[in-house]
């Protein structure tokens, strides 16, 4: 029993991550709706600003570092929207060619923060961790302050679609474009918008898997990714509220199954319920009519 | 024989075997529309099974490895071939149904990784991470091979199956079955409307082009007689689909110049080159950055690639059909078997087809 709440722990932090880069994932498909194949790169990259201001150059602490690499983050997403995607996706109706474009920038990313930071694993530097027992759980310093934002940052989220002018309009957009448009809303500005949240949701769960994982190495957002796209296809693709309920299952089957079974399959435990959730209902458990 | 010609037979390899790579992908994204963004799976499921197929049983090899059948090469060749189009059909039976191409791209990608991370873990499969290595190479002992002389005579070899199998692919593409391929990637409704089956045509279409992958796989291991997980991340997947967008969707010839272009002059040029001193590894990196950039310049300034899918003739009537309107050119072709007094304008059905 001790072993099942300890991986339960596990996967409340898992979850955490999921749903911070899910949910940043989903609002720009919502808006765009094209996947972003390069957004495991973002997660990357933005850990990766995240070490060069903790450790690199500027020594802060690491979540004023955090913060830090998730904004430049979100702003290299708007630049990349801007000069790469944006152009693409105006000029090519069909979403084949945006698709190759995300995974082309994918391989580009990835490689140039090879090239940069090298294959070696980094390390941010952290002040030591300690535990607590909360209940059956056992969760340090980092683990519940990495919960602890994701909570707030998915209420900030919910707060913003239903009561702010622009998650109106972001909700407007992803529901009929063309109607946002006639209605007056301005679909640029809210676009640019999307993406330097998505950027920026990507930049911090990139580095808060960092800081739970303990490590940081280029192709850590790659594997993720994968296991982002089961949380938000048993969610329901687009929905933001099925990506909080897709990230809180798939962080939690993987890291309890990982308990019991061999941990290298963990990953694997996310297909299979992917491949269930596919099987059972297709369009995702909080689909929304229309998409899928 | 001198490093030079060792080194042109290698590169005539690798052009001839992703020709082969290339022309499964054109059936499945260039002719159907699928984007299978998992295709390397398929071609790593094929250098498998021809490797385990070929290697002598494991006991005593210090390798772990299913079957060991120690068959000969065309055989064991053409069973990593078949594996690979049976695995491609129970993949589409879950995943080509009712999943619009986000959906299946996204699944197909998982696929892939999840390919690899099993391979990778589950050691007695396929040798996990060290992978398979020691596979016999084909007829040596029999013709009396040693190692310089082998890399010409299996490009060769390669050469002729890949000729082979263009022969194969081009009448495929020329048939009624290829019409209709063409037909679903411009407007899937449409061929609905005409009475196609689109699931059975995908499924078609699948089972095809995961065939070549597999011998393209197969022919991988055999020439270097070895093979491992490393060599098949999905970024692997993304050079074929550079192949065939660089060197034009479409078009068994674009397929070749591709090939030449991407594959035998940016990805295996450079590995020969020497590493800068102190940073290992750096002309690898730049190297996909390069490849990633490229394509995305040829599809902004050239989208149909180096060269284009060409205008298919409309036999019944003898206009042409224009470019990108397989679905005109079937509506007519079901047409004139139906309806002869037919006789205007074919059915303008314009889709966006392959861009402007």
């Amino acid at each position: 029993m001790q072993l099942f709440w300890l991986s339960f722990g596990f996967g409340l932090v898992t979850a955490s991550v999921l749903a911070i880069s899910a949910v940043g994932l989903s609002l720009q498909f919502g808006i765009t709706n094209y996947i972003n194949f390069a957004y495991g790169d973002f997660m990357a990259l933005g850990a990766f600003f995240t070490y060069v201001l903790n450790d690199e150059l500027l020594h802060l602490n690491i979540w004023v570092a955090t913060l830090g690499g998730s904004v430049a983050m979100g702003a290299f997403a708007v630049m990349l929207n801007h000069f790469i995607l944006a152009p693409f996706a105006r000029r090519f109706k069909k979403t084949f060619y945006v698709l190759i474009v995300t995974f082309g920038l994918s391989l580009i990313l990835l490689n140039l923060e090879y090239s940069i930071w090298g294959a070696d694993v980094r390390f941010f530097s952290m002040p030591l961790d300690r535990a607590h027992h909360i209940g059956p759980l056992i969760l340090t310093n980092s683990q519940l302050a990495v919960m602890a934002i994701a909570v707030v940052l998915m209420l900030g989220v919910h707060a913003m679609l239903k009561t702010t002018r622009l998650g109106k309009s972001m909700r407007a957009m992803s529901d009929n474009t063309t109607l946002a448009m006639t209605s007056g809303i301005d679909t640029n500005r809210v676009t640019t918008i999307t993406w330097f949240l998505s950027g920026a949701l990507a930049g911090l769960s990139g580095a808060v898997l960092g800081i739970t994982e303990g490590n940081l190495t280029p192709a850590a957002g790659e594997l993720f990714l994968f296991v982002i796209f089961a949380a938000v296809i048993v969610g329901g693709v687009g929905s933001i509220y099925g990506a909080m309920a897709g990230a809180l299952l798939i962080g939690l089957a993987t890291e309890v199954s990982a308990a019991y079974i061999n941990p290298a399959y963990k990953l694997d435990t996310a297909f299979v319920i992917l491949i269930l959730a596919l099987l059972i209902r297709p369009s995702g458990v909080f689909a929304r009519p229309g998409r899928a | 024989m001198s490093g030079t010609w060792y080194y042109i037979f290698t590169l005539a390899f690798f052009l001839f075997d992703y020709f082969i790579l290339a022309m499964g992908l054109n059936i499945q994204y260039g002719e159907t529309g699928i984007l299978n963004f998992a295709y390397i799976g398929f071609v790593a499921i094929g250098a498998y099974v021809t490797g385990v197929l070929s290697l002598p049983s494991s006991a005593g090899t210090g390798q772990y490895y299913i079957l060991g059948l120690s068959l000969p090469f065309p055989v064991n060749l053409l069973l990593g071939g078949l594996t690979a189009s049976a695995f491609a059909v129970l993949v589409a039976l879950i995943a080509l149904r009712r999943l619009r191409t986000d959906y299946l791209a996204m699944v197909l990608i998982s696929l892939s990784l999840v390919l690899y991370d099993v391979c990778n873990n589950y050691v007695p499969l396929f040798n996990g991470a060290d992978g398979l290595y020691n596979v016999p190479e084909p007829f040596a002992a029999a013709l009396k091979l040693n190692t310089n002389s082998f890399i010409p005579f299996f490009a060769a070899v390669t050469g002729v199956i890949a000729l082979f199998m263009w022969f194969v692919m081009s009448r495929v593409t020329r048939s009624p079955a290829g019409r209709t391929f063409r037909a679903i990637r411009d407007d899937e409704v449409v061929a609905a409307a005409l009475g196609k089956d689109v699931f059975r045509q995908q499924l078609k279409s699948m089972l095809i082009g995961s065939f070549y992958a597999g011998i393209g796989g197969g022919l991988l291991i055999q020439f270097s007689g070895s093979f491992n997980p490393t060599a098949w991340l999905p970024g692997e997947t993304f050079v074929v689909f550079a192949v065939i967008l660089v060197g034009g969707v479409g078009n068994n010839i674009g397929l070749l110049v591709g090939a030449l272009l991407v594959e035998t002059l940016l990805v295996h040029l450079p590995a020969f080159l020497p590493a800068i001193p102190g940073a290992p590894g750096l002309i690898e990196y730049f190297d996909a950055v390069l490849i990633g950039v490229l394509l995305m310049v040829m599809l902004w300034f050239r989208p149909q690639g180096v060269v284009p899918e060409r205008a298919r003739r409309a036999a019944s009537f003898g206009v042409k059909a224009r470019l990108g309107t397989a679905a005109g050119e079937l509506a007519e072709h079901v047409g004139s078997a139906r309806a002869p007094q037919a006789t205007t304008e074919p059915v303008a059905l314009t889709t966006e087809g392959s861009g402007p």
